[in-house]
């Protein structure tokens, strides 16, 4: 079976939120939201969706089957292309 | 101090708010095995004896419902499988409690089809047959493996709790 990657703890902590409050708006348990972070639960389609509406992004910018890159990367890669913050 | 206010008291005085506080479930990997052993080692102590009233017979009741208390407050502590008002289970908890009780229910089937199959030795007289009082028991092993198994394998289907600082 194929490993679902996601950037959850990314955006959660871009947008200062806890686990349990993100637990609170998507209707889970807290401990949930701490397995999918680490990759040890994979959600059903309705809750990757909750939490894509939570912070208002697509659904492909949260979970992927191929490992992120890290957030160091993209910065310097933006850096390069002249696109990110000087 | 009013009545409602006196039986506040009298529940924070004897930590009985304890019951109803919510508690993280915890997994337990190899518990409900030994308490599965000690049920096994009661009824075989017991029902050895054939109902006499011995020393063997009272050290079997002991660890038999002692085991089968245990059974309880291992569910109860275990892996949560029942919803509460202010803490319902979520899809990773149903999911959880569903295979659970799914692969305790085969394992349980097998062993029942085993003991039918086994009393149909009972015009063999030199093995052991249960009498009216083991049937009695057996009533109540059965109902505490049924409440271990489960929490056995969601314990182990649980991963690692997943703790950091700012929950």
């Amino acid at each position: 079976m194929d490993n679902l990657y996601n950037r959850i703890a990314v955006f959660r902590a871009e947008r200062g939120v806890s686990r349990r409050e993100l637990a609170d708006a998507v209707g889970v348990n807290n401990q949930t939201i701490g397995y999918l972070e680490r990759g040890d639960y994979k959600p059903s389609l309705e809750l990757a969706m909750k939490i894509a509406a939570y912070f208002g992004v697509p659904i492909e910018l949260l979970f992927s089957f191929r490992p992120f890159e890290s957030v160091a990367d993209t910065l310097r890669r933006a850096h390069a292309a002249g696109e990110g913050p000087q | 101090m009013t009545l409602p206010e006196k039986m506040d008291r009298f529940v924070q005085v004897l930590h009985l708010d304890w019951i109803v506080r919510e508690k993280q479930p915890r997994a337990f990997r190899w518990a409900p095995l030994l308490v599965i052993a000690a049920l096994v080692t009661g009824y075989v102590l017991m029902a050895r004896t054939g109902g006499a009233v011995v020393p063997d017979f009272f050290i079997g009741w002991l660890v038999f419902y002692g085991a089968f208390l245990a059974a309880a407050f291992l569910r109860a502590l275990g892996p949560r499988f029942t919803a509460t008002v202010h803490r319902p289970l979520d899809e990773r908890e149903l999911m959880v409690k569903a295979r659970a009780h799914a692969t305790s229910g085969v394992v349980l089937a097998m062993a029942v089809s085993l003991g039918c199959f086994y009393m149909t030795t009972s015009a063999v007289p030199s093995l052991w047959h249960p009498q009216v009082m083991d049937w009695f028991h057996l009533g109540f092993g059965v109902q505490a493996v049924s409440t271990l198994l489960p929490t056995w394998i969601a314990s182990w289907l649980e991963p690692r709790p997943a703790r950091d600082l700012e929950d």
